[in-house]
């Protein structure tokens, strides 16, 4: 019955008639048109580049599937990925773990509450460029902080060079990550919890199930959905990520922060192989769509088996 | 796992009930250790902008001896941040202003018309709106156009990012805004856009503040688009101002780079504890749907 009253375009003239039907179109036109030329063009126009051997000067080269050919054989891609990868599992689970704990403590009554909030939110408003410059020097390996605490602590064999080091130089990098997302999942998370209805774990403690055994079988099945965005918005980020490796590292030391955000900047705008940098793009995009979807099909049919 | 819960299962011990207690001081203790995790270092980088460089390294952790203000006419001067602060609010607040109007207009239609295609356009924008662009077509698109090196350029590029959550924002505000509303001021007279702009609008605060909100935050922190777009120094935004300063002089001057840090930061940092409600819900309003 509501439904008849919703889109009520109510004609009162020929002419208006006419014009209320033209009328969503004007009303969307101008979004759509900066979406459509910033954001969809530069999608379909670069898959004609990614065929050209180009250096953004001297006439583009039409070179086939070469550029394709040349990023399967490299092995850096594979290095690079791999790098992706790692942060990808790195940083979803220690941003799901940390935020979900921090959420459910938080969701008590306690009092300070919304000074915890406020707190461990903060870093989501800074920029990355000053997260990144700050962390550089709290892992600086003679007078940062990070050093200077576990000397402090007496746990020296702790102590790195956080950013020197190929061996550790990611990890160091996912840290940040989480450190600045973390209090946004949290509160995600938190919204997730508000919403679950006090009386499923009222049941539950009549049917004598443990406060780990409520958590198992009424906690993480009612956050399913916000599960699915938290996981979704982490993995999206750990494959599109730029701003911490370039500014931190640079993709060094040996390459072993350098992620494909980072290699198609670099192949384009440092060494100029245009077409080779576009083909690189198309490349992460097949990569994110397929992880968003593999993604998807798996925490949605998790659900189906309860 | 609540106190009261955690009471309920010990009913035999007498006395005190130590058991609550003790979980909200663990609840507690690890609060506070996270909340530290993320508010120390902040703080650090405000109390090391007030150091002598001889003190970053003599004097890690105590608060600085006698506080070096020139560090700031320092930074201020060095980096020009005069400039670099006048040219991300103008790209903020461009963004803001295009993403609003675009959006709102764009929202409402999708909320309360019906037209062909909506929902194809609406899920096109869903599937592409996370996708990553490819930089150099959406490079070689800004030159043909000759908008790099422009605010308008580098304004357009933000705003074309954040339109799609933008528009869902306010579609999913204005479909809860009652239909009698639009019919009654259309008896008034009113035409549709009236009736939108004199009618719907001025009720639609709340997420007209959380688009602004989102647009805001995102465009004066962004790094990317002016990385890839702003040749001039004149046009540099804070974030690639701090980026080029540091590469400049973070390894001889540190105690001006937090300096420059601090200026970048404190200001948001205030606004965010004054809104802090405003801006939580903002910046989670794209993940959060009821």
């Amino acid at each position: 019955m509501p439904a008849a009253q919703k889109p009520g375009n109510r004609p009162s003239g020929a002419l208006s008639r006419r014009l209320s039907k033209l009328s969503p179109y004007l009303w969307i036109l101008p979004a759509i048109t900066v979406y459509g030329i910033f954001k969809l063009y530069p999608l379909v126009s670069g898959l004609q580049m990614s065929l050209l051997r180009w250096d953004g000067i001297e006439a583009p080269r039409y070179i086939g599937l070469r550029n394709f050919e040349k990023i399967l054989s490299d092995p850096m891609t594979g290095a690079v990925l791999m790098n992706n990868v790692h942060y990808a599992v790195g940083t979803v689970v220690g941003k799901i773990v940390l935020s979900l704990f921090l959420a459910i403590l938080l969701h008590q009554a306690l009092k300070g509450r919304t000074f915890y909030r406020t707190s461990l939110f903060l870093p989501v408003v800074m920029s990355f460029v000053v997260v990144g410059v700050l962390w550089s020097w709290l892992f600086n390996p003679q007078f940062g902080l990070i050093n200077s605490f576990l000397r402090g602590l007496g746990l020296d064999f702790l102590v790195q060079d956080w950013l020197g080091d190929a061996a550790v130089a990611l990890n160091s990098l996912i840290l940040v990550d989480i450190w600045k997302w973390y209090g946004f999942h949290m509160v995600i998370f938190l919204a997730g919890l508000q919403s679950i209805p006090d009386e499923l774990y009222e049941a539950a403690r009549i049917d004598g199930a443990s406060v780990w055994q409520q958590f198992l079988h009424v906690t993480l099945p009612m956050l399913q959905p916000v599960m699915i965005v938290n996981v979704t918005i982490s993995v999206m980020g750990a494959f599109n990520v730029f701003d911490i490796p370039f500014i931190m590292t640079a993709g060094g030391p040996a390459n072993a922060t350098n992620v494909m955000a980072l290699h198609i900047y670099i192949r384009g705008f440092k060494f100029y192989r245009f077409g080779f940098s576009a083909a690189l793009s198309y490349v992460l995009l097949v990569i994110v769509t397929l992880v968003a979807l593999i993604q998807l099909k798996l925490m949605t049919s998790g659900d189906n088996t309860d | 796992m609540s106190a009261a819960r955690s009471s309920m299962r010990q009913p035999t011990k007498p006395g005190i009930h130590w058991r609550p207690i003790l979980v909200t001081l663990f609840n507690h203790s690890i609060l506070i250790l996270f909340t530290v995790i993320i508010v120390y270092p902040v703080l650090w980088m405000i109390l090391a902008s007030f150091k002598t460089p001889g003190e970053l390294i003599s004097n890690i952790w105590g608060l600085p001896a006698d506080p070096a203000y020139q560090n700031y006419a320092v930074a201020w001067e060095k980096a020009r941040l005069g400039r670099a602060l006048l040219n991300s609010g103008i790209i903020s607040i461009g963004a803001v202003l295009v993403v609003v109007c675009l959006a709102s207009i764009a929202g409402y239609a999708f909320a309360k018309f019906s037209f062909r295609f909506s929902t194809v356009i609406l899920l096109v924008m869903v599937f592409t709106m996370q996708a990553p662009v490819p930089i150099i077509p959406f490079y070689v698109l800004f030159v043909r156009l000759k908008l790099t090196d422009s605010y308008l350029g580098l304004i357009l590029a933000i705003a074309s990012g954040t339109i799609p959550l933008a528009i869902f924002i306010f579609q999913a505000y204005f479909r809860s805004i009652p239909g009698e509303l639009r019919e009654a001021a259309k008896i008034d007279g009113c035409s549709e856009l009236a009736a939108f702009l004199r009618v719907v609008m001025p009720i639609s605060g709340p997420a007209v503040a959380t688009v602004s909100i989102l647009t805001f935050v995102g465009a004066w922190n962004e790094y990317f688009m002016p990385l890839l777009l702003i040749r001039s120094d004149e046009l540099r935004p804070l974030t690639l101002t701090i980026q080029v300063f540091f590469l400049q002089f973070g390894r001889a001057e540190w105690n001006v780079i937090f300096a420059t840090l601090s200026i970048a930061t404190i200001p948001m940092i205030v606004v965010y504890v004054f809104l802090q409600r405003w801006f939580i819900r903002g910046l989670t309003s794209g993940s959060i749907k009821g």
